[in-house]
């Protein structure tokens, strides 16, 4: 189990290291954030709508844009060298070939929102007070619900002629579930609510993920083996 | 007295009649195409 | 299991003869719902766009479940009948997905004053929808057989997971969406009239379901024949 673990992480080290050297992914799913956030920004009316009634919805558009944006640049690289063939032909469990795959773009995701959230806060003027450590946890266990699934997506869609426009495509209805509980959660967050008020709705994220990483996993080796 | 919205029944009937109609004779069509 | 021509002719014809009587089936829906269902008080004749809208909700249901446990059928024994059937059930259930999104505004809008609600079953339907339309983007797209076979099933499978986390995150959201009344334990609180009607809705939709699907299947057995013919 250990070994296993070890394994994935070597290779989420390796995609991670890929990126950090040419950092195209972080930098353009990091400015389409920005760019997000700063037209929601001047394209509302701070009269007639308060900020903290539109905040959480932004901040979940940018998230999930910048989720796919960061998901569809990892699988390009991969094709655009071969260099996915080739860790095919390496002997890695397919399980573990998925967990690397899978570390690896949730930590992309995961650095796109640490710049965006800093952003969000400063544009829109939000005071989260005690909302951030919920806000932390509900953008962890979200992404990793768009993650899980996105994984598997790019594998199939890397060798199609359109797979920038596909993964969106495909991606779409899975990520309703985390989205919609996640606004919600966000929502009564930022107004304040305690923590134990939005418990069941990070248990049902919670849920969302372990059913969706168990498939994925499971599913993972009838997508990238012949 | 119940509202007068019959209109609306007979757009969805003939909505639903076009789908199932349409789909019906695009599948014959291709049915036919197939054969030869 | 090579696919041959002359089988394929005649799951075609098959398929062709029970979408005809499906067919039938609708229209002598609709007649029973105009001349034979009483008119409801409060709703009037819009109400009867029920008989048609909750039979094809079940048919998408059913048409998304059946792709669903095809794929993971397809992904255990890759006996590319079952692939067939798979996107054929997908493809029809497109079309039930269709109906309900355009009879169920229609319905919407006279009885709840919008056109769009976005309520369980109406939403339900929607992203059932995209996901369909995923799957035939994905399909379309790959043209190896195995490997279109393999992820299509990988999706179906997702999908039909998916399923109820959507049902649960709606739901838990608002919901405009009638009562079900007509699977109350006790007695259903519809006339006689109009739970007959209902019950008979649903069967021919059901029969329409698989008059549709055997025919789709019977062209694609065509196409599979003739590419194996041209091949060889």
């Amino acid at each position: 189990m250990g070994r296993a673990l070890r394994l994935a992480l070597v290779i989420a080290a390796k995609d991670i290291r890929l990126e950090l050297r040419s950092r195209t992914s972080l930098l353009s799913a990091s400015v389409f954030a920005a760019l997000v956030l700063i037209v929601f920004n001047f394209a509302r009316d701070p009269t007639a709508v308060a900020t903290v009634d539109l905040a959480p919805s932004v901040l979940w558009v940018t998230v999930s844009f910048a989720a796919v944006v960061a998901m569809n640049r990892a699988f390009t690289v991969e094709r655009e060298n071969a260099a996915f063939d080739g860790l095919l032909l390496a002997p890695v469990d397919r399980e573990i070939l998925y967990l690397g795959k899978f570390l690896a773009n949730l930590a992309f995701v995961l650095v796109v929102e640490a710049i965006a959230l800093p952003l969000f806060v400063l544009f829109f003027n939000i005071d989260l007070g005690g909302a951030l450590p919920g806000l932390l946890i509900t953008l962890l266990l979200a992404t990793a619900g768009f993650v899980a699934v996105g994984t598997v997506f790019s594998a199939m869609v890397v060798r199609t002629r359109f797979a920038e426009l596909m993964l969106p495509i495909l991606l779409l209805p899975f990520m309703v579930p985390p989205l919609i509980f996640a606004v919600k959660i966000s929502v009564l967050l930022l107004a304040g609510r305690p923590l134990s008020e939005v418990a069941e709705g990070l248990r049902f994220l919670a849920i969302y993920d372990v059913v969706f990483v168990t498939l994925s996993v499971l599913l993972f080796s009838a997508v990238v083996d012949e | 007295m119940p509202p007068d919205n019959g209109h609306f029944l007979a757009a969805a009937y003939t909505v639903a009649g076009c789908i199932y109609l349409g789909y019906t004779v695009s599948l014959l069509l291709r049915a036919r195409k197939a054969k030869r | 299991m090579t696919a041959d021509l002359a089988s394929a002719r005649r799951v075609m014809i098959r398929g062709a003869v029970l979408t005809v009587l499906g067919l039938l089936g609708v229209g002598l829906v609709m007649v029973l719902a105009l001349a034979y269902t009483p008119e409801e008080i409060n709703q009037g004749l819009a109400q009867k766009i029920f008989y048609i809208h909750a039979p094809s909700a079940w048919a998408a249901m059913l048409s998304v479940v059946l792709t669903g446990l095809a794929s993971m059928l397809y992904l255990w024994l890759h006996d590319p009948r079952i692939d067939r059937f798979a996107a054929s059930s997908a493809e029809v259930g497109s079309i039930f997905c269709g109906v309900v999104l355009t009879t169920g505004p229609i319905w919407g809008k006279p009885i709840w004053g919008t056109w769009w609600t976005w309520d369980g079953r109406l939403t339900l339907t929607l992203f059932l929808f995209f996901l369909l339309l995923g799957y035939h983007t994905l399909r379309a797209a790959i043209r190896e057989p195995f490997e279109r076979g393999r992820f299509s099933a990988v999706l179906g499978i997702m999908g039909m997971v998916l399923v109820p986390f959507i049902h649960l995150s709606v739901y838990l959201w608002r919901g405009l969406h009638p009562m079900p009344i007509v699977l109350k334990p006790s007695a259903p609180s519809l006339d006689p009239q109009m739970l007959r009607t209902l019950l008979i809705s649903f069967g021919v939709m059901t029969l329409l379901y698989v008059g549709f699907v055997t025919l789709r299947y019977g062209i694609q057995l065509a196409h599979d024949a003739r590419e194996a013919a041209d091949a060889s």
